[in-house]
């Protein structure tokens, strides 16, 4: 089989996995057959990922067939270094998630995994892409199945949850929808080809007020998603009540998508108008550095405390893709993989722990060490890589980004510009913050006072050992051995810098022949 | 005009003309009429192989010159709508046993079959005519409650205002330029300088208006669609609103708007999409909230014709037909209920995925599909308008209709929430075997949509 044809396999592979989950005898079956699913998805794309080639450029792995030929719409989907990461991180996540829900899902179980199953496609197919038709398709089609996600399998506040969450989102699509129309019959008029494939809408030249409001557009819907302050109250009800699943999926690879749609379109589609809001952009993320990091101090509920610190987390991504230097973007790209690993990795064990005590109220816990402390040792990997401790994905990502930011802001500097350098200063602090928040969080939870219920807890079993173990290698893997996910994605943040740095504003030609042809309008827009 | 094409031109119509007689003598004939659903059933299906073997065949003519004419687009449509009718009949049998039902729909698609062939504005008339007044008396034809009978009379007198208006405008029109041929119409709404042609533009607009359920002319809807039964409602859901706007795409042809009638053609289309979908928020009662639902899509569907001429009809065909074939599959996939009002009521749909997990999924489907959800056949369509609005230039228009459609998504998640998301309250239960074959005979051509958008569009 051909690699095209595996990473189709790869992507459909879910779906097929739905009539099997349909027509399964009973729960236990169900379980089985969606675990079994999911590790043939990961081995298939980690074989996918040992064969691409991070010295070619463009798309690997191509699959490119009309679709709907009349618009210029193309089945086009392909590993490049912006998605190879975030699929595997993706096909990662899918055993993991499923493993993780097989005693705290007990009800509609063959329904709970087909949902799991559309949404691992749905966002695998929003990473591989490569027309924006079939991203948006992809992109708004995920939508229902978290709706139901949340909406069945949540918490008591489930519904205003999940409603608030398809609200948020819906809202920041349906400009991207308009965006997306006009982006591509815009185009259209100057030069009368109808394409929606990506490669095709890098070359277009919009005027600087176009790209403005388009980036907007775009920009609104994926900062929802990250999502970056002040867009982000759907993200801690949606995390608080979603089931572990939820949570996981949310964290680990939903939010991605808002900085992938970021890294992958806002920014390159739009190069000059980003530039011209890179300082109130750069803003945004150091107030979600920071904020988040706030947030996530004083919470009292487990998740919440994880959730806000999500906010943080992906404003390191942002600040990575806004600075345009290669070693920040390469850490902006390092950090989603790191955070998904990492939050994904938190959420299991807080659905861990909830199975046994079954709270979430941080007040409720303290000295699980002595109790649990298989669990803590597992806690603790995952509360230092969150706060980035050198050794691990954490750390690689935080320190790439900084040193970018840093990098950048220093020559702005250079230029008479300050603004960006303050900014960089403190996004540190976050990281100070950052520390304080997850130390004092498992200081209380693991250590402080003997609260933990008098009564014997299990320790981690074979199943969650393995699962946590599974997060706790890739987690040190990434951090010791970063050279090899970073020279898959070299060519990318090249290829993204030189985007980002070009001037594609729409040239004077056109102008000068508006004017020459209709003198009575004057200056051309 | 030979007597060969009337035959064959009209083959359709022949089709449905013969099975009316049949079920005429039949209702004579036995005192228990019991077959006719099946014969109205075959009928039907023949009327639209004919019309797609014509289709396909490239068949045009005009058996009658001036009046009534044929061709390969017209031929399309004509199927299209049949079609739609189809499972309509198969959910009617499980409430109507009388032939008379299948009358009254029979003879309303012979009308919906001459305004898809009219050359003439009287033809056109006639066969609005022909359309409408069966539906007066389905609305009927269930009657329950004393609101029913409020409701058939509300929808008579507006619809029959709508005729009065029509009969004016064309009367206007023919004053203004002695002609009583479709195109003329079209001209007018080039030309339409002088204020006799206009009014005639306007009143004849506004005439469809009343008839497609645009706000403020919208009223009548949501009664007689609450007030009639399920089979009925989902007819005027689906078979009237695609014969009104093809009537509508029949008229306005090809040509390109001129200003004060785009503002006409935007602005109160736009107010529907936005009443609909906030009316829909309020509503218990399921047909009541289609009958917003389907108010707010009048509107889209008029937004397709600022699009450019040639597009009108893809988008227009395109959408009626998965609109009406998401309606049908909620309308087959409704839980059925001795009392009528009880099996109305939303909270009738609460927890249905524990009863019939299949009806549940279905109705599901129809909603996000109706919501514009990608990727259901609902998104390719409701894309394919706006994008000929925005190509057309009209950015504002498409942007606040896009942001207006917004509006619907919650009621239309609303019921996914009581589906889904409410505790199991009573045992499983046993569906509506032919109600739900009919929603699944629905399905399979709104998947092909889904995953063939392409091919489907090519076709256009």
């Amino acid at each position: 089989m051909s690699d095209a044809a595996l990473l189709n396999v790869v992507l459909y592979l879910p779906v097929l996995g739905i009539p099997l989950l349909m027509a399964a005898p009973h729960a236990g079956f169900a379980r089985g057959v969606s675990l079994a699913v999911m590790m043939v998805q990961f081995l298939l794309t980690a074989l996918l990922y040992a064969r691409f080639d991070g010295a070619v450029e463009g798309l690997q792995f191509e699959t490119r067939l009309p679709w709907i030929a009349d618009w210029g719409v193309y089945y086009q989907i392909g590993l490049d270094g912006y998605n190879v990461l975030l699929v595997l991180l993706t096909a990662f996540l899918g055993p993991l998630v499923v493993a993780g829900a097989f005693t705290a899902i007990q009800k509609n179980v063959k329904l709970f995994y087909a949902v799991v199953f559309f949404i691992q496609f749905t966002m695998l197919g929003t990473f591989v892409a490569q027309d924006l038709f079939l991203f948006y398709l992809f992109w708004e089609a995920m939508l229902i199945p978290m709706f139901l996600l949340i909406g069945i399998w949540g918490g008591e506040q489930r519904i205003y949850a999940t409603l608030k969450f398809v609200l948020y989102t819906a809202f920041g699509s349906i400009l991207m929808l308009a965006a997306v129309i006009y982006l591509v019959y815009s185009i259209n008029q100057t030069t009368g080809i109808t394409s929606f494939a990506f490669a095709d809408l890098y070359r277009s030249q919009l005027p600087l007020s176009v790209q403005t409001v388009l980036l907007l557009a775009f920009g609104l819907s994926f900062a929802i998603k990250v999502p970056m302050v002040p867009l982000h109250t759907w993200l801690p009800d949606a995390h608080v009540e979603a089931p572990t699943a939820g949570s996981v999926i949310l964290a680990g690879v939903l939010l991605k998508m808002g900085t992938y749609g970021f890294m992958k379109l806002g920014f390159p589609l739009f190069p000059d108008a980003t530039r011209l809001l890179a300082p109130e952009i750069m803003t945004l993320a150091v107030i979600g550095i920071i904020y988040g990091a706030c947030l996530a101090l004083v919470q009292t509920d487990i998740k919440k405390i994880i959730a806000y610190s999500s906010i943080s987390h992906l404003g390191y991504v942002m600040l990575g893709l806004i600075s345009i230097d290669l070693l920040g973007i390469q850490g902006a790209i390092i950090q989603m993989v790191s955070h998904g690993l990492t939050a994904g990795g938190l959420f299991l064990m807080v659905g861990m722990i909830y199975e046994r005590c079954h709270s979430r109220e941080l007040a409720a816990y303290g000295g699980l060490a002595k109790l649990l402390p298989l669990y803590s040792v597992f806690f603790m990997i995952l509360t230092l890589a969150s706060i980035g401790l050198p050794g691990t994905s954490g750390f690689t990502g935080e320190f790439l980004v900084l040193l970018g930011a840093f990098n950048s802001s220093w020559h702005q500097y250079q230029q008479g510009a300050g603004y960006p350098l303050v900014l960089s200063v403190g996004a540190v602090a976050g990281v100070v913050l950052g520390a304080l928040y997850m130390l004092w969080f498992a200081q209380r939870f693991l250590f402080g006072g003997d609260k933990a219920p008098h009564r014997p807890l299990a320790d981690l079993n074979l199943r969650e050992t393995a699962i946590l173990g599974a997060i706790a290698a890739s987690v040190f893997g990434l951090g010791l051995f970063p050279d090899g996910p970073m020279q898959k994605t070299e060519l990318a943040a090249k290829q993204y810098q030189e985007l980002v740095r070009s001037e594609r504003v729409a040239g004077a030609p056109p102008q000068q022949r508006l004017v020459a042809t209709e003198p009575s309008t004057g200056s051309a827009p | 005009m030979s007597w060969q094409t009337v035959l064959t031109a009209m083959l359709p119509e022949h089709l449905l003309l013969a099975g009316i007689v049949l079920l005429i003598c039949i209702e004579i004939a036995s005192s228990r009429p019991r077959g006719s659903a099946t014969v109205s059933l075959l009928v039907l299906t023949a009327a639209v192989v004919a019309a797609a073997w014509l289709h396909y065949d490239g068949y045009a003519a005009a058996p009658f010159a001036g009046q009534y004419s044929v061709d390969p687009a017209s031929l399309l449509a004509k199927a299209v709508v049949l079609a739609l009718a189809a499972p309509v009949v198969l959910l009617a049998r499980d409430e109507f046993e009388h032939s008379r039902f299948y009358l009254l729909v029979l003879s309303s698609l012979y009308g919906v079959c001459m305004i898809l062939s009219a050359d003439s504005l009287l033809t056109l008339f006639l066969g609005l005519e022909l359309m409408s007044l069966p539906v007066y008396v389905l609305v009927l034809l269930a009657f329950r409650r004393p609101e029913c009978a409020e409701a058939a009379l509300k929808y008579l007198v507006l619809s029959g205002t709508a005729t009065a208006t029509f009969l004016m405008g064309v009367s206007l029109l023919y004053g203004a330029s002695g002609s009583l041929a479709v195109p003329t119409f079209a001209t007018a709404l080039t030309s339409g300088a002088d204020a006799l042609t206009s009014a005639a533009v306007v009143l004849v607009i506004v005439a469809f208006f009343v008839k497609a359920a645009i706000v403020p002319f919208h009223t009548w809807a949501p009664d007689a669609y609450e007030a009639a039964s399920v089979p009925v409602t989902a007819y005027m859901a689906t078979v009237i609103k695609a014969a009104v706007l093809l009537a509508v795409l029949r008229l306005f042809g090809t040509v390109p708007l001129s200003r004060p009638i785009i503002e006409l053609l935007a602005i109160l289309p736009l107010v529907s999409i936005v009443w609909g979908n906030l009316a829909a928020m309020r509503q218990m009662s399921f047909r009541r909230m289609i009958a917003y639902s389907s108010i707010a899509h009048a509107g889209y569907l008029f937004y397709a014709f600022l699009g450019d001429g040639p597009g009108r009809f893809e988008a227009v065909v395109f959408y009626v037909l998965a609109y009406g074939l998401m309606n049908l599959i909620a309308f087959a996939s409704l839980p059925p209920s001795d009392d009528d009002a009880t099996r109305d009521h939303l909270d009738h749909l609460r927890g249905l995925f524990h009863r019939q997990p299949y009806a549940a999924i279905m109705i599901g489907i129809a909603m996000l599909s109706l919501a514009g959800i990608p990727p259901l056949p609902g998104f390719i369509a409701k894309f394919l308008v706006f994008k000929n609005v925005m190509a057309a230039g009209y950015t504002t228009y498409a942007v606040l209709g896009l942001v207006a459609s917004y509006l619907g998504i919650y009621f239309y998640l609303r019921v996914i929430q009581y589906l889904f998301m409410s505790p199991e309250e009573r045992a499983p239960e046993a569906g509506r075997g032919l109600a739900l074959g009919a929603g699944l005979i629905c399905l399979v051509p709104a998947l092909l949509i889904a995953v063939l958008p392409g091919w489907v569009i090519a076709y256009l």
